[in-house]
């Protein structure tokens, strides 16, 4: 593992372009070490920007122009001339030369289609019940969904995805998902509406689902994600850990917890399924109608203070970033009643929301939150990293 | 029109003097190298066009030069790349960056497409990589329009893969950091 920061490698990780052995010492860093994982986000964006741009047309005029210069040079040039150029040149003839379109036409045309279809990457999708659709083709046992490709569940149907070598999803009835990348270093799906379940056992960070309200990143789980019309999503997680971001708002959610996202303004703060029904609703309120205040007399805050436990220190930790001058003291204090912070870690500081503390005290508190802490996981993942997916990476990366 | 198939054989007719297969291998890469000289200067059109026909041109008169040692893309990038940067440094005709809208005529030949979102985007992104520094644009255009591996690109530039590697993150960082505005089109599905 590299021990300094690999901010330069990351474009040539993000293109499959390192060695296997030096792949996985920047996985196993990118892991540790948020610092890096932020470039790495930075360099992915400005990659997505560039793939998006497009290919343009040479103007019709260019060819002519072009045969123009040709014959100046040739006129010039005459007497050195081949015999074969004064040949082929006579045979560029209009009749014939509409006939060798064709033929190009013809053969261009099912050479580009075979090596499409033959390159293209795709997931395997399988059916589980009724009639699954990859666009308007129904599935009837396994099927392939191509990058672009919408997967559409009725009322009645279901279907699993292989995600690569590195997980599978369930696809629920009346969603519909798409794909919009697979790479070695990155796989990605849109959940437009409805609900998939993942299951994955990648390194963190490698599997995505976009959401209309947030991105959902792998941190090595196993996840429920729903989307409602509206396009609002929830996020339960079952078994490790799923991050929720949208630009700079992040929330981590440990297994055992589940986290809300709304359109225009991302992720809410993450909470465990266990805590009071008063807790969960005010919270809501908090994250997503912090102006209501017809629903109770005692401001929201209070009341997620007040019902607070040990383990919702998870969401207090969340929230000291979120609310603003007194209120942030206060959320500071009923934390440091529950879980006293670490040395070095000081309430101005948090109140100043020094990242440093704050990362402090989160690792202090992540035991708390789950079983599986994220180090534990971290050691899981390097021994499924260092056996498996290294191979997988690099085959991905020669195709 | 579907591009032809570029294979040895058109390779070798092109070094015998067969025009029909020059036609051919301008068909399939005309577009390409237009397009990688269009962003090269700045989205000026003409002066574009003027660098590919002298391209295709400089091709035609050394394809006999071409020995088969490297793809015959790399040989061919490596005319394109020189012959943008010679252009740049001898014409005035090329935009410095950021000033006025270089992509005007691009814009103008695609109003009716202007309507959609993503072509916004496209827009945006186009005028980035219009502005970024030749040296970090290169690399970008040979890897995103071409699809090159590092190693061709190096090849092309005539730098070391450590080079390019570093130049291909600047320019992404460069671009991430003048598109972030449009960060939820691209990380949303747009």
């Amino acid at each position: 593992m590299f021990l300094n920061h690999i901010t330069r490698e990351l474009s040539a990780y993000h293109h499959g372009e390192l060695s296997p052995q030096d792949s996985r010492a920047v996985a196993e860093h990118l892991i540790g070490c948020q610092r890096c994982r932020a470039e790495f986000e930075q360099i992915k964006l400005g990659a997505r920007f560039a793939e998006s741009l497009p290919q343009l047309q040479a103007p019709e005029s260019l060819w002519k122009d072009l045969e123009g210069l040709i014959e100046a040079q040739t006129g010039n040039n005459g007497s050195s001339r081949t015999s074969s150029s004064r040949v082929s040149w006579s045979f560029f003839q209009p009749r014939f030369a509409a006939i060798a379109a064709a033929l190009i036409l013809a053969f261009g045309l099912g050479g580009f289609f075979l090596y499409m279809r033959a390159s293209r990457p795709s997931w395997e999708v399988a059916r589980l019940d009724g009639a699954p659709r990859i666009g308007s083709t129904r599935i009837n046992d396994k099927s392939r969904l191509g990058i672009g490709q919408w997967l559409e569940t009725d009322g009645v149907s279901r279907a699993q995805i292989s995600v690569g070598s590195i997980g599978q999803v369930e696809i629920d009835p009346n969603t519909k998902v798409r794909l919009l990348q697979t790479l070695p270093t990155e796989h990605r799906l849109e959940l437009a509406r409805g609900r998939m379940s993942a299951r994955i056992w990648a390194p963190p960070r490698l599997f995505f689902v976009d959401t209309p309200s947030a991105v959902a990143a792998d941190l090595g789980c196993a996840y429920t994600l729903e989307v409602d019309d509206n396009g609002g999503s929830l996020l339960r997680v079952t078994s490790g850990w799923v991050a929720l971001e949208l630009k700079d708002r992040e929330s981590i959610v440990p297994a055992g917890a589940a986290c809300a996202t709304r359109p225009g303004i991302g992720p809410g703060t993450p909470y465990f399924e266990d805590a009071s029904e008063i807790f969960r609703k005010a919270l809501s309120k908090l994250d997503f109608e912090p102006r209501d205040t017809e629903w109770s007399k005692i401001p929201s805050l209070n009341l997620v203070l007040m019902e607070s436990r040990g383990r919702d220190t998870l969401t207090l930790w969340h929230l000291l970033s979120r609310v603003q001058g007194d209120d942030r003291v206060l959320v500071y204090e009923r934390l440091a009643a529950l879980a006293p912070p670490p040395n070095g870690v000081t309430r101005e500081g948090i109140v100043q929301l020094d990242s440093q503390m704050l990362t402090l005290w989160k690792d202090n508190l992540e035991h708390t939150w789950s079983n599986e802490s994220l180090p534990g996981v971290r050691k899981v993942w390097k021994k499924v990293w260092t056996t498996g997916l290294g191979k997988m990476r690099e085959l991905e990366g020669k195709k | 029109m579907t591009e032809p198939i570029i294979d040895e054989r058109v390779i070798r007719a092109c070094q015998a003097g067969d025009r029909e297969a020059f036609r051919m291998l301008f068909e399939a890469y005309k577009d390409r190298v237009f397009s990688i000289a269009v962003y090269s200067f700045g989205g000026d059109q003409t002066a574009a066009s003027d660098v590919t026909q002298q391209i295709f041109l400089k091709l035609l008169t050394t394809i006999g030069q071409f020995r088969g040692e490297s793809q015959f893309t790399t040989w061919l990038y490596r005319l394109v790349a020189n012959a943008c940067i010679d252009e740049q440094r001898r014409s005035k005709r090329y935009l410095p960056f950021g000033e006025s809208d270089p992509m005007t005529k691009i814009q103008d030949r695609v109003p009716q497409e202007r309507r959609y979102a993503r072509m916004e985007l496209a827009d945006s992104v186009k005028d980035a990589i219009c502005e970024l520094k030749p040296k970090f644009r290169l690399p970008i255009l040979l890897k995103y329009m071409e699809d090159l591996s590092y190693e061709e690109i190096a090849c092309v530039l005539g730098c070391s893969k450590g080079t390019v590697a570093s130049r291909l993150n600047r320019g992404h960082k460069e671009l991430a950091r003048r598109l972030a505005h449009l960060r939820d089109q691209v990380v949303l599905g747009d």
